[in-house]
């Protein structure tokens, strides 16, 4: 299989360097060009060719090793009783959407409203601004508190900082406070990484209290995170590896030369603007499963409106361009990828934090170089992006710098076939009725052919006694489910469930979403892992994980759930997802990739 | 085992000691340190590591000022930190070894601190004190030196199956806490499990012998073979001594002798700390600097030092006394100073008298104050306690009894050793068929756990995932502590490992339960099951979830 996760989770230093003619001018210049709506003209050898960047890439063909979805196994069954269904996994949905799938506004967002930001105690003295949960602190894009510095109270007790510098400790980004005044704590930074460097060692990890201070040297780069939150070491390391990533996004690796030749070389002038960019992507880290399961999600979707989506970026794919991808907000709507290519989730992650936190792309149509990390660090592709509407946006990519008014066309082209073929209303309309959720998990596993309701959803009239679970409203599904993350390893995908009561406050969703990162943490360790099961209850809820060779299941339920109830319920949990897969995955991501 | 080529002492472990508050003034930065191990390193080496705990403790406090650092995890070494005292600080170094061996549960090794501290303070007081008497530091090194070169060679010999865990002890290699003790908890006490009228008979014993030294209020510890029978102590002084006791006074630490494992290289572990300190280059200079070395007799030198820790410096008189000449001989007589310790709780120094008759070790504090004369008051309480525990006051039926024997039968001792032995199931007691467990009493500060030996049997892969658990269960308690300080945590965990074993760790009103389950096959809904038949049955369904 293609990069899978365990060995895209490599450091990016291991690449190979591919682009020898890259050079630092080529990175001055990539700000002049960061949105240009025009074709820019760059000097050729500021890129590699397109086959180079192929050969340059870590993909491995995806081949018939791969297990077929259909033949996705139940293991462990007698860990999971007796409940296991026995319909076939493969579903028989014909794509109508069924007409009593009515549901409640999206919540989608309700999750991207918890935020880091809060000090963690208001004192008295009335100059801290702390934002209580229940006020569910609407995320506001960019930098904030850029008043503070090291020398603030409200600088010290925020719960999560993160600074990136170099190694001559020069600030490059900080998450709070204004990266100049702090020069002199970013060389404090610099200071403990180099007095343990010279002793020939590396600090990884320095623990005091509830903080946490998490290093990762880059080359010349540093990143440290100062942390009270209760995420797990591996957590926050990963999440420096991500923001590294995303520099690299913006500048691409060569930007080591520029250390090499001038190390007092100051980074801040190329980056500048970009703070939105890493703001977002570090609020991200608390509420996008994605950030640490290494996989991504799909916005759910009838299979035939995903194929036919999937069939024109096809078309477009085989004219020259690298990769064609349509989401919507942070959820895959299609993604194609030209012959060998294949993309790796966290390098989506990347482009789409980068999208769709720089307000510029939504104003016009724009060509960026951009370049994606995992795929290859050292050059740079070009990406034409297009907002469809509010929310969905085309993202084609090449290796051409010359392509625009190919691309252009591409997109009109696509445009539409999306529009003729009802896509984007289906988009929209999938949008409004979100994803799975907890309450309808089925409660007899019947296969269903045929015309099947939305996302298996079973939505009898509420006198029905064939519904048992509504007296339940209100406390999850069945058995006290709560929530579920379903991972599909040979996909690269997930599919979490919508927050359903009682999940209802953004600070209880928060808390889940970090138990689930200590649970995955948990499950995967390095030495040991990855665990098969494993069962943790404490005050706030009992949590269930499950990871096989195909998938990975996290389920959380009611504190006093019954164990052999919830073993149950996790069975037809993945029954469930199995029944729906063709609308809740993209089958067969980039076919063209193994 | 790979261990054994890892190399010299000084390449796996630094320990040391400074203080804060010293030193602060460029060119003077000596004074800050007070123990250093190894002794031999340059001191320029010694400032290093020092400067780098030091520079982080200041750090760690810009965010988080109430817990400066704790832990410095890098690449190839664990630093380890406690403060012992305000401003006093341990480190502990420890070099992570490719081998899987070399891994440890950083909490674990921080037990070894705090026992370290705490029986030092028991002996010696604080730190502080010593500092505050004598500003130059001299005698705190001139004590510290040699108390932790004695504890790093001896420890911990708890039974005398630990030694099979020990077994590729050779080389000069330190053996710390690692993940194959992840079924042990340091700085708790193992108690004895008696039946109800043996319980009474404990309960006579310790009356009687607490009314040796007349109105003084006395405390006392009674331990049979390696465990606590019954304590009058706090918590803390009980495992202080406790401590003590295993590692120095009970019949198996007086026999076992050289034979004892230690940190230090088996055997002639003396001298291996002299060849280092005459190897080294700057050898001379440091023995200057802390003092008198550990291979000079106690109480020469400019400070009289005793050293408690000593090997085989305690004997079993013919009365049934232990002593020792640690504490020097009493001037003008043949007689030893009766050695004394300070309890934590009430911060009084106490005369400490240990009795012994077969498998039973009495332990007397006196209060120091309370006795005038000195030594000789000390062998008056003794003849007392003596009198006590062999011939019971007004007791026909043991008259007779004793009388039977035909001659000044150990009555009481003897009785209660009798019944103790008799309901004791010996070396694998304890051992629960089919489980590896470790439970501790958080509360009491008490913990049971597997017989070592069946330990053992237990694949490298499962201590591997339940030392794994350990640790995040550490983090998890730990932040409770700062969340929610004075609330229990409430946890239930059970993970199937990759190799098919369970490890399972159950947190609840302060007890906690550690074990795994090694049985194939077993599911979610039986590991439960099988925890909960230990819990009703053996911790009185304290882990029982109905």
């Amino acid at each position: 299989m293609s990069l899978d996760s365990s060995s895209s989770s490599s450091s990016g230093d291991e690449y190979i360097e591919e682009n020898p003619n890259s050079n630092p001018k080529m990175v001055d210049e990539r700000f002049e060009v960061l949105t240009l709506t025009e074709p820019v003209e760059l000097e050729s050898n500021h890129r590699g060719d397109g086959s180079e960047i192929e050969n340059g890439s870590l993909n491995r063909e995806r081949n018939g090793g791969d297990e077929d979805d259909d033949r996705l196994r139940v293991e462990n069954q007698e860990i999971f009783g007796d409940a296991g269904p026995s319909s076939p996994s493969s579903s028989g949905y014909a794509g109508e959407r069924g007409s009593s799938s009515a549901t409640s506004a999206s919540r989608i967002d309700e999750a991207s409203e918890i935020d880091d930001n809060e000090i963690r105690e208001v004192r008295n003295d009335g100059s801290l601004e702390g934002i209580s949960d229940s006020q569910a602190s609407s995320w506001v894009p960019g930098k904030r508190h850029i008043d503070e510095d090291d020398a603030s109270i409200s600088w010290r007790k925020r719960k999560k900082h993160f600074f990136i510098l170099s190694n001559s400790g020069k600030p490059i980004y900080s998450r709070y406070g204004d990266e100049h005044k702090l020069a002199g704590f970013s060389a404090t930074l610099q200071a403990i990484i180099s007095f343990v460097e010279n002793g020939g060692d590396r600090v990884k990890l320095v623990k005091a209290g509830k903080h946490q201070v998490v290093f990762l040297v880059k080359g010349p780069i540093y990143l440290v995170c100062i942390s009270c939150t209760e995420e797990p070491f591996e957590s926050l390391k990963g999440q420096l590896e991500l923001i590294y990533g995303q520099m690299i996004l913006i500048l691409t690796k060569s930007i080591n030369r520029c250390f090499e030749k001038n190390p007092k070389f100051d980074m801040t002038p190329l980056l500048g603007g970009t703070d939105v960019v890493f703001s977002s992507l570090i609020h991200s880290f608390s509420w996008n499963p994605a950030t640490f399961l290494h996989a991504y999600t799909c916005l759910p979707l009838a299979y035939a409106t995903r194929q036919a989506a999937g069939a024109i970026l096809q078309d477009v794919a085989d004219s020259g361009v690298l990769f064609a991808i349509l989401m919507c907000k942070h959820k895959v709507i299609s993604l194609v990828g030209a012959q060998k290519a294949s993309l790796h989730p966290d390098d989506m992650l990347l482009l789409s934090n980068f999208v769709m936190s720089s307000e510029s792309f939504r104003t016009s149509e724009s060509f960026s170089p951009i370049c994606l990390p995992r795929y290859n660090p050292m050059a740079f592709l070009y990406a034409y992006v297009h907002f469809l509407d509010v929310d969905t946006y085309l993202m084609l990519l090449t290796t051409s710098s010359d392509a625009f008014y190919h691309l252009k066309d591409c997109r009109i082209r696509i445009e539409m076939v999306l529009l003729k073929s009802n896509v984007l209303s289906e988009v929209q309309r999938s949008m409004i009725d979100g994803g799975m959720r907890v309450e309808d998990l089925p409660i007899d596993p019947l296969p269903r052919f045929g015309s099947s309701p939305h996302l298996g959803q079973q939505r009898p009239p509420t006198d029905s006694p064939e519904r048992p679970t509504e007296p339940f409203i209100g406390i999850g599904g069945p058995a006290g489910l709560w929530h579920f993350i379903y991972r599909s390893i040979y996909l690269d995908q997930y599919v979490s469930s919508e927050f359903s009561p009682p999940l209802n406050s953004p600070r209880q969703q928060k808390r889940l979403y970090r138990a689930y990162q200590r649970l995955f943490a948990s499950m995967h360790d390095k030495g040991i892992g990855p665990h098969k099961t494993q069962f943790r209850r404490d005050e706030n809820c009992v949590l269930l994980c499950w990871v096989t060779q195909d998938f990975e299941l996290y389920a959380a339920f009611d504190p006093l759930a019954d164990k052999a109830l919830a073993i149950k319920t996790c069975n037809r949990v993945c029954q469930w997802v199995k029944d729906v897969e063709n609308e809740i995955f993209l089958q067969g991501a980039s076919p063209f990739s193994w | 085992m790979g261990l054994a080529s890892i190399g010299t002492a000084s390449e796996g472990m630094q320990l040391c000691i400074f203080d804060l508050r010293r030193g602060q003034h460029e060119g003077q930065e000596l004074d800050k340190i007070l123990f250093f191990f190894p002794a031999d390193l340059p001191f320029s080496t010694q400032l290093s590591v020092i400067g780098l705990s030091e520079g982080l403790i200041t750090f760690t406090r810009i965010f988080s000022p109430e817990a400066a650092c704790e832990v410095i995890e890098a690449e190839r070494h664990s630093h380890v930190f406690y403060e012992a005292e305000p401003d006093i600080w341990m480190v502990m170094v420890v070099e992570k070894s490719k081998e899987l061996e070399a891994i440890w549960r950083i909490d674990a090794l921080r037990e070894v601190l705090k026992e370290i501290h705490s029986l030092f303070m028991m002996f010696h007081g604080s730190i502080r004190a010593l500092l505050d008497k004598e500003p130059s530091g001299e005698l705190t090194r001139a004590h510290l030196y040699p108390f932790i070169m004695d504890y790093l060679r001896a420890c911990q010999k708890r039974s005398p199956l630990d030694e099979c865990c020990w077994d590729f002890l050779v080389g000069k290699k330190l053996q710390l806490p690692s993940f194959r003790d992840c079924l042990k908890e340091r700085r708790t006490v193992q108690m004895l499990t008696v039946g109800r009228e043996a319980a009474i008979e404990v309960q006579t014993l310790v009356r009687v012998l607490e009314l040796c030294a007349g109105n003084t209020p006395c405390s006392s510890l009674i331990l049979f073979q390696d465990l606590l029978v019954s304590t009058t102590l706090s918590p803390e002084d009980t495992i202080n001594l406790f401590t003590y006791a295993v590692l120095r006074l009970t019949p198996h630490a007086l026999s076992s002798g050289a034979s004892s494992w230690s940190y230090l290289r088996k055997g002639n572990s003396s001298s291996h700390v002299a060849t280092v300190s005459t190897l080294a280059p700057s050898g001379s200079v440091s023995e200057q600097f802390y003092g008198s070395r550990d291979t000079s007799p106690a109480g020469d030198n400019r400070y009289r030092i005793t050293r408690p820790l000593q090997h085989d410096k305690w004997f079993k008189g013919k009365d049934g006394f232990l002593s020792t000449d640690i504490w020097g001989m009493d001037a003008g007589s043949l007689n030893v100073t009766t050695p004394t310790v300070w309890l934590r709780q009430t911060e009084e120094r106490m005369y400490l008298c240990a009795y012994q008759y077969r498998s039973l070790t009495l332990i007397l504090l006196i209060p120091f104050s309370s006795i005038l004369n000195g030594e000789q008051g000390v062998s008056i309480v003794k003849q007392q306690l003596l009198e006590n525990i062999l011939c019971p006051p007004i007791e026909p039926f043991a008259l007779v009894v004793s009388a039977c024997l035909d001659c000044k039968a150990s009555l009481k001792i003897l009785k209660v050793e009798e019944k103790l032995s008799k309901g004791w199931g010996g070396e694998n007691a304890y051992h629960v068929s089919g489980y590896r467990y470790l439970l501790v009493d958080g509360n009491r500060e008490i913990s049971r756990a597997s017989p070592p030996a069946k330990v053992t049997t237990l694949t490298k892969e499962s201590l591997l995932a339940l030392n794994r658990l350990r640790e995040e269960v550490d983090s998890e308690k730990s932040r409770a502590k700062w969340d929610n300080p004075g609330h229990d945590k409430d946890l239930e965990v059970c993970i199937r490992a990759k190799n098919n074993a369970w490890a399972i760790a159950r947190i609840t009103g302060g007890k906690e339960l550690y074990m795994v389950l090694e049985k194939a096959n077993e599911t979610l809904l039986y590991a439960s099951d099988a925890v909960e038949k230990f819990s009703n049955r053996y911790c009185s369904g304290a882990f029982s979830l109905d």
